[in-house]
């Protein structure tokens, strides 16, 4: 990416959740609160059902509370409609589980479509752009292609491109990994940690594949020979920038650092990680 | 109090089935008036998205051609072969009363006031409507409506405005065209099964048909377009459920708008027979 992402005040958190409630028909998120610190990345655990994917929705403004604020960039968005969110959501970048790419676009208009709806860009402005977000995730080639036409782990990172190319300040990564093999799963965190670690994104990913969830804060993007590498690191007591967060039936289990996860007594937390 | 409860068991039980029953029928009702609410509110939106900027004319012209030219060789044919048997019933009827050389004017009448509309209505209905409440279903189910609002567009402007507005354009065209080809079948059958002349048929529908038949026969399928479309996007826009989903969505989306189309062509009909009277 050529530029970089807008950074924010240090003390200041970039997405901050306070006593957050929401029932449906029973309750899904109860008494939740957490902040995201600028330029780091929060992990949600969890099983099915307990909520981690209703976070996501929240601070998109796709869902409101019951009661509790939701702070996104200094702005609460529990209260916002649909219009006043628009603002809210440029600055968030989302990769939906599955990809959630439109079937009926080329991959280039799927990336580009936030650019084209904008408008503020001229058609070879746009064009430019989408082929070298499509180059970051390494499809450059598939520029023409149908979404039809991609494996799951393509679709996967064409959407990671499609949330990229506004330079988002923060990045919302749902279910990321679920369905895909071993190798292009690690592939899929490896791009997640080049976005974090080139351009300082902030991010929140939520997944109950904790192999994954593992792979993110242990990989760092070295260069070697102007070549970005993906390097892992061994000690999970020196891991900083990433935190996790466990849900368990719509509250906070568990919060703190992957050394202090791996570390836990909690029994729900033993269980869940053996 | 329990099954087992020996206080009248009977009494009991019944009073509970009632209480059931009449819980279930609220419920029931309370769903129904709060869709009807939603559905309501999606159009009043796609309205206001139709009549004010921006506009995605790209999506208005895929619209209208898909809805337009996709469905011309099935109005044709329905609007051809309508016009034909409606020939051969009234002539049978007519026949009675030695009134034969009024086909035309019947024929006419019909397919301009009544069968034009609501068949290609219909038709349209089957084609278009179920086809998209299967899309925006599906796109629902693949989070792809979510993914739109995060990217910044607005669902209702994006795909709801567009179709609404090319079904109350397209489905009066197609009309017209129902009504001609309709016509011309009931000519068809005039000429060669009932003895009649092709200049006698010609003139008594060009005697028959005034501008309060087209004001009537043109009033209605802008409506038509309208129910069909709106409800093709609102039975779509609330499909729950994953496939299977899609397909109760679909299924729905044919039934209802087929019933909304057939009960307001008598209102309508009611209304307008008022504004526009027979001559």
């Amino acid at each position: 990416m050529g530029e970089a992402a807008v950074r924010l005040d240090v003390d200041e958190p970039v997405i901050s959740f306070r006593d957050v409630h929401l029932s449906f028909d029973r309750p899904i998120l109860q008494g939740v609160s957490f902040d995201l610190g600028p330029g780091t990345t929060k992990i949600v655990l969890g099983g099915s059902g307990s909520g981690k994917t209703t976070i996501l929705r929240l601070i998109l403004g796709l869902l409101k509370p019951d009661a509790g604020t939701i702070v996104v960039d200094g702005t609460e968005v529990s209260l916002l409609d649909e219009e006043a969110m628009r603002p809210v959501r440029l600055k968030i970048g989302m990769v939906f589980q599955e990809g959630a790419l439109f079937d009926s676009l080329t991959v280039g208009d799927n990336v580009g479509y936030r650019l084209l709806e904008e408008r503020e860009l001229d058609e070879a402005e746009i064009e430019e752009r989408v082929r070298e977000m499509l180059g970051f995730v390494g499809l450059d080639p598939f520029y023409e292609r149908m979404p039809s036409d991609l494996s799951g782990g393509q679709r996967r990172r064409v959407a990671v491109a499609r949330a990229l190319v506004a330079r988002p300040q923060i990045m919302l990564y749902d279910e990321p990994t679920t369905g895909l093999d071993p190798i292009t799963a690690t592939n899929l965190t490896d791009l997640i940690a080049k976005v974090r670690d080139i351009d300082g994104v902030s991010s929140i990913m939520v997944t109950h594949q904790l192999r994954d969830a593992y792979n993110v804060a242990r990989t760092f993007m070295l260069r070697r020979d102007d070549e970005l590498e993906p390097s892992m690191v061994e000690d999970f007591s020196i891991l900083e920038g990433t935190a996790f967060l466990m849900l368990q039936e719509g509250q906070v289990r568990f919060e703190g650092s992957p050394h202090e996860l791996r570390t836990s007594d909690d029994p729900y937390i033993k269980e869940f990680l053996s | 109090m329990g099954i087992g409860d020996n206080r009248c068991p009977v009494a009991t039980r019944t009073l509970t089935f009632l209480a059931s029953l009449g819980r279930r029928f609220t419920h029931k009702v309370m769903t129904g008036v709060l869709a009807f609410q939603d559905y309501v509110l999606l159009s009043a939106r796609g309205i206001a998205a139709i009549v004010t900027p921006p506009h995605y004319t790209r999506e208005i012209m895929a619209q209208m051609d898909s809805m337009g030219v996709g469905s011309l060789s099935i109005v044709i044919l329905t609007g051809t072969f309508t016009g034909m048997v409606l020939a051969l019933q009234s002539a049978a009827s007519l026949d009675a009363f030695g009134a034969r050389p009024y086909v035309g004017r019947l024929v006419s009448i019909s397919m301009v006031r009544e069968l034009g509309p609501v068949l290609t209505a219909l038709m349209v209905t089957g084609r278009v409507g179920s086809g998209m409440a299967a899309e925006l279903g599906s796109m629902v189910v693949t989070q792809q409506i979510d993914a739109l609002r995060v990217l910044g567009s607005d669902p209702i402007r994006k795909l709801v405005a567009p179709r609404i507005l090319a079904g109350m354009v397209m489905v009066p065209i197609l009309t017209v065209l129902s009504d001609a080809v309709g016509i011309f079948g009931g000519s068809l059958i005039s000429v060669t099964s009932l003895g009649l002349s092709w200049e006698f048929y010609w003139r008594s529908v060009g005697q028959t048909l005034v501008m309060n038949d087209f004001a009537m026969g043109l009033t209605k399928p802008v409506v038509f377009g309208f129910i069909l479309t709106s409800v093709g996007c609102f039975t779509g826009l609330r499909t729950r459920g994953g496939t299977q989903g899609v397909g109760e969505a679909t299924t729905r989306s044919v039934v209802v708008a087929s019933v909304v189309i057939l009960s307001s062509d008598f209102f309508m009909t009611k209304l307008l027979l008022a504004m526009f009277p027979v001559v």
